[in-house]
C-alpha cells in the first residue's frame, strides 16, 4: 500500500501543503473559486510548530488495524480495499468524536463539509486524495510539497532508498568525505533559529 | 486566564517592567498584540525566511528547494536562488533607503518652504549648523540672510535627489579619503539618493540583474546613498530646523503617562509634525481648554524615532519603543495617539477602538482605516498642530478610570548626544578619546541600532549587548529602539558608568556622560557615520581600520537593512540578532560574511545570543587594536 512517509527533517514550515489540500478538497477545487465558498474549505494536513521552529506535517496515517475505524459507533469510517485508505461516510458519521479520541495522532476534528447537504459537522480527515489516486495522480500534499518533506510511495520502497543513502553517507564520512545529510545553508539557519527561539517568547 | 500562565507569559514576552504591567492588563482584556500575531503566524513559511521565494512576476510566485537534491532549482524565469536571494534582499534595502531618504526630502522641502516665508510656526534655529552646511555646499554665506543661505542649501539639497549632479556632497566630504578610495574601487560611489533607489529597483525586475554579486554590490551602493544621504540630509536639517541636540535629561516607558493629564502620544518618525505639537502643547490657551476639561494639563510622550526627535531637542519624555504602541494604549490613559509614519502597527486603530483612544493621522502617505486624518502641511502646520491638541483634550472626559492602569517608575535617563556635544564634551577635538582607545581605557566603540522584534524578548538583546560591551571597557552609542531599549533598563545614565569596566567608567566619569550614549532616531545613524569619518580622519586611516562594530540585535525593518549594509559599507562589522532573509543561498551568504570584507573592510555576522555577539565583537576589535598597534 502506498502511503505519505513524512521526512521532518526537510520540511520547512511553507504550509503549501495546507493550502493544496484545502484547494483539493473544495468543491471548486481552484484556489481563488475556494476562498469564496460557504463552508470555506479547511486543510486536512496541520504544519504546526514544534521547539525550536521546527515544524512537523501531521496528517491521517491510514493505520492498519485503524483505531478509529474500531470505535465508530455508526460505522461511517471504513477502508477503501483497492487503495488502503481509510475513508469517512459523511452521512454516516454522527460527531461523536469517538475516533477523535483513539487517533494515535490526534489529526480528527469537525467541520461542515461542502459533500454534505444538511447542518452538521463531520469527521473532515485527509482522505488519502483518493479521487486523484484512482486517476493515478500523487495526493495533492505531496505535489504540492518542493523540498521533498513528503513522498508517496510504497513505504518499504521509501525506506530502502533512504538506507541507500545512509550508507552512502557512512561509508563517505569514513572516506573522509563530507557527506552532510542537509544542505549546509539549512544546518546553518536552523542553528540560528534555535538561539532565537531560546531568546523570545516562541522558544 | 490562570494569573500564574499570564505571569509566565509576559515574562517570555518582554524585560520592560512597566511594559509587563501593562502587557498582563492587556492579556486580561483581550487586547490582541503583535506577540498574538506572532504567535497565530506559526509556522512561517521557511521559503520566505531563507529568501527563495520570488513573487515578482505573473510567471510566478516561485520558490527555489533549499535541499540540492529535490525541488526545483530555478524559477521560472530561470533565475537561481543566489538571483532570487539578492534581488530579494536589494528588494527589501531598497524600500529601507527609501523610507529614510523620503522622510529626509520632505524635512529638506519644509527647509526650503521656512527659507521661502511660506511655512507657518517652523524658524532656522541652529543658524551656526545652517552656515557650516552651507561652505560645505560651496554656498556663500557673507552678507547673505539666513533665509537666503537656507534657500540655497535647501535646493542643492533636492538637486541630490535627482540625476543630473550625481554625486552627493556629504559622501564627498565627510568619509576619510581610505573610505572613498575603497568606494571608488569597488563602484559603490553613490550618485544620487533617488538614482540609486529607482535603479536598485530596476535592477530587481525580471531579465535585468541576475548576478549575485553585481545585485548586492549595487545594494551597497544604495545604502551609501540613504546613509551618506538621505539620512544625513534629514539629521542635519532637523537640526538646523529644530535645533541640535544638547545633553538633555528625561524619563521613560509607560509611567511616563499621567493619570490626571490629557495624555498624547507622538508615534512614527518625522520631527517635522511632533515638533510643532510640542510647539502648540505649549500655548496657554489649549492649556486652559484643557483644565476646562477637567485634566491637569497637557501631557505629551514620544514612541518610536518621532519620540527620539522631540526627546533629544525637548527633552520629551518617551512612553517607549515599537512594541509599546499597543500597550501605551493599553493603559487606557491616552486620548489620542498622533501618528506619521514608518513602524505603526496598522492594526493600531483596531487596538484604540477597545479604548477611548483617537488614531489621528497626518501624512498622506500613511492613512490607516479607523483613523481620524488631519493632514499635516508646512503651509498650516501650526493651526494643524493645535487643532489636533484640541481633539485630544475634548476626547478626555471619555476616559474611563475603571480602565486606567499606569505603571508607577518611570526610568530616569540623560540624551541629546550629537555628533557636537561629543566632540565639544571632548574639548573640541576627538584626539582624547583617540588617547583612550591608544592607552587601552576603552578598547572600542560599538553602535548599538535597531528595533524591537517579538521574535525576541523586548529589549533583552540590546540591554544585554549592551551591559556586556560596556562592562569589557567598549564605549556604546545608540540610536533607535535599541536607545530606548537602554533608556529603560537605566543605562543612559552617568551612574550607569557603575556596570562599566574600569577603564571606560573612569573616563565617562570624567566627562560626566554615561557609557551608552543616546545619539537619536534612526535615521541619526548618520551622526555615528560622521564620528568614525572624524575620528579615523584624525588617525589618518579607513572607517574599517578603527576598533569599532555595529550591531542591531533586534532588528525587523528594511531601513535596519539599509542601515545594516551602509555600516557595512562604510568599513563597519555588523552583527545582527536575527538572520536576514539570504541563508537559502550559501553563495549570497558567504559574500556578506565574509568576501564583502575583503572589498569594503565591512562585514555582516548573524549572532542572536547577545554575550556570544559581545564576543565577536571584543574580538573583532582586538583584531583591529592589534593591526593598528594599539
Amino acid at each position: 500500500m502506498k502511503t505519505v512517509f513524512v521526512r521532518p527533517e526537510r520540511c520547512i514550515g511553507c504550509r503549501h501543503c495546507e493550502i493544496a489540500c484545502a484547494v483539493e478538497h473544495s468543491r471548486s477545487r481552484d484556489l481563488f473559486g475556494a476562498f469564496f465558498e460557504e463552508p470555506k474549505p479547511s486543510p486536512r494536513i496541520h504544519v504546526e510548530l514544534g521547539v525550536e521552529f521546527l515544524t512537523f506535517p501531521n496528517k491521517c496515517r491510514h493505520c492498519e488495524p485503524a483505531p478509529c475505524m474500531e470505535v465508530c459507533p455508526t460505522g461511517a469510517l471504513y477502508r477503501d480495499e483497492e487503495t488502503g485508505s481509510v475513508l469517512v461516510n459523511y452521512d454516516k458519521c454522527i460527531a461523536c468524536a469517538m475516533c477523535a479520541m483513539v487517533c494515535p495522532f490526534d489529526i480528527i476534528s469537525f467541520k461542515k463539509v461542502w459533500h454534505v447537504n444538511f447542518l452538521k459537522t463531520v469527521n473532515y480527515k485527509c482522505d488519502h486524495c483518493i479521487d486523484r489516486q484512482r486517476e493515478g495522480r500523487e495526493p495533492a500534499c505531496v505535489e504540492a510539497c518542493k523540498t521533498g518533506a513528503l513522498v508517496f510511495g510504497e513505504v518499504n520502497e521509501i525506506i530502502r532508498s533512504s538506507r541507500k543513502d545512509f550508507t552512502l553517507r557512512t561509508t563517505k564520512a569514513l572516506e573522509g568525505e563530507e557527506a552532510p545529510e542537509l544542505p549546509e545553508g539549512i544546518v546553518a539557519f536552523r542553528e540560528i533559529m534555535k538561539k532565537v527561539a531560546h531568546l523570545g517568547p516562541l522558544g | 486566564m490562570d494569573v500564574k500562565i499570564v505571569k509566565e507569559i509576559v515574562e517570555m514576552r518582554t524585560i520592560d517592567e512597566a511594559a509587563k504591567e501593562i502587557l498582563e492588563k492587556a492579556i486580561n482584556e483581550g487586547i490582541e498584540t503583535a506577540w498574538d500575531r506572532l504567535e497565530a503566524q506559526q509556522p512561517q513559511c521557511g521559503f520566505g525566511q531563507l529568501g527563495v521565494c520570488c513573487n515578482r512576476c505573473a510567471m510566478g510566485p516561485c520558490r527555489i528547494s533549499p535541499f540540492e537534491d529535490e525541488g526545483p532549482t530555478r524559477g521560472v524565469c530561470g533565475a537561481t536562488a543566489d538571483t532570487i536571494v539578492a534581488r530579494n534582499l536589494l528588494d527589501d534595502l531598497l524600500v529601507g533607503a527609501a523610507a529614510h531618504s523620503d522622510h529626509g526630502r520632505e524635512i529638506v522641502e519644509v527647509l526650503l518652504k521656512t527659507a521661502e516665508g511660506k511655512s507657518q510656526g517652523y524658524e532656522i534655529l541652529d543658524v551656526e549648523k545652517l552656515k557650516r552646511l552651507a561652505k560645505e555646499y560651496g554656498i556663500g554665506t557673507d552678507g547673505r540672510s539666513k533665509e537666503e543661505i537656507a534657500k540655497d542649501l535647501a535646493l542643492a539639497m533636492l538637486e541630490e535627489f535627482g540625476t543630473v549632479k550625481n554625486w552627493i556632497q556629504f559622501a564627498e566630504s565627510r568619509p576619510p579619503e581610505k573610505t572613498k578610495e575603497i568606494w571608488k574601487k569597488a563602484g559603490i560611489v553613490p550618485r544620487s539618493v533617488d538614482r540609486e533607489i529607482v535603479e536598485a529597483a530596476h535592477r530587481v525586475h525580471m531579465g535585468v540583474d541576475a548576478d549575485y554579486v553585481n545585485i548586492l554590490l549595487h545594494a551597497l551602493r544604495t545604502s551609501l546613498s540613504d546613509g551618506w544621504g538621505g539620512s544625513m540630509m534629514a539629521t542635519e536639517i532637523s537640526d538646523v530646523l529644530f535645533g541640535t541636540p544638547k545633553p538633555v535629561e528625561s524619563y521613560i516607558n509607560l509611567g511616563v503617562l499621567k493619570k490626571d493629564m490629557v495624555n498624547i502620544v507622538l508615534h512614527g518618525h518625522n520631527p517635522v509634525l511632533s515638533m510643532m505639537i510640542v510647539k502648540a502643547a505649549g500655548d496657554p490657551s489649549l492649556v486652559e481648554y484643557a483644565k476646562s476639561k477637567g485634566a491637569a494639563g497637557i501631557n505629551l510622550a514620544g514612541m518610536c524615532c518621532t519620540g527620539n526627535e522631540i526627546l533629544m531637542r525637548q527633552g520629551i519624555p518617551l512612553a517607549g519603543n515599537m512594541l509599546n504602541q499597543e500597550l501605551a494604549i493599553a493603559t487606557g490613559a491616552v486620548e489620542a495617539m498622533i501618528i506619521d509614519y514608518q513602524c505603526i502597527f496598522p492594526s493600531i486603530t483596531f487596538t484604540a477602538s477597545c479604548y477611548h483612544t483617537k488614531i489621528i493621522s497626518t501624512s498622506e502617505k500613511a492613512k490607516i482605516p479607523g483613523a481620524i486624518h488631519m493632514e499635516f502641511h508646512p503651509e498650516t502646520a501650526y493651526d494643524t498642530a493645535k487643532e489636533i491638541i484640541k481633539l485630544a483634550i475634548d476626547n478626555f472626559p471619555n476616559r474611563n478610570p475603571d480602565r486606567v492602569k499606569i505603571p508607577s517608575k518611570p526610568v530616569k535617563m540623560m540624551a541629546g548626544f550629537s555628533y557636537e556635544v561629543i566632540k565639544e564634551a571632548l574639548g573640541g577635538s576627538f584626539k582624547p578619546l583617540i588617547d583612550a582607545i591608544a592607552s587601552g581605557k576603552i578598547k572600542g566603540a560599538v553602535g548599538i541600532v535597531g528595533c524591537n522584534n517579538p521574535k525576541i524578548k523586548q529589549d533583552y538583546g540590546h540591554v544585554t549587548l549592551a551591559k556586556e560591551l560596556i562592562k569589557r571597557n567598549i564605549l556604546v552609542v545608540e540610536t533607535g529602539c535599541a536607545a530606548m531599549a537602554s533608556g529603560k533598563a537605566g543605562l543612559l545614565l552617568p551612574e550607569a558608568a557603575d556596570m562599566a569596566g574600569e577603564g571606560l567608567a573612569s573616563v565617562v566619569r570624567s566627562l560626566g556622560i554615561p557609557p551608552v550614549l543616546h545619539m537619536g532616531s534612526c535615521v541619526d545613524c548618520s551622526r555615528i557615520l560622521v564620528l568614525l569619518a572624524d575620528i579615523a580622519k584624525e588617525m589618518g586611516v579607513a572607517i574599517s581600520d578603527l576598533p569599532a562594530a555595529g550591531a542591531a540585535p533586534e532588528w525587523y525593518s528594511q531601513k535596519a537593512i539599509s542601515i545594516g549594509a551602509y555600516f557595512v559599507a562604510s568599513g563597519v562589522f555588523t552583527v545582527l540578532g536575527l538572520p536576514p532573509k539570504i541563508m537559502g543561498s550559501p553563495n549570497v551568504t558567504k559574500l556578506l560574511t565574509e568576501g564583502v570584507e575583503g572589498v569594503v573592510g565591512g562585514k555582516f555576522a548573524v549572532e542572536p545570543d547577545p554575550v556570544k555577539a559581545a564576543d565577536i565583537i571584543e574580538a573583532h576589535i582586538e583584531k583591529k587594536r592589534k593591526a593598528l598597534g594599539i
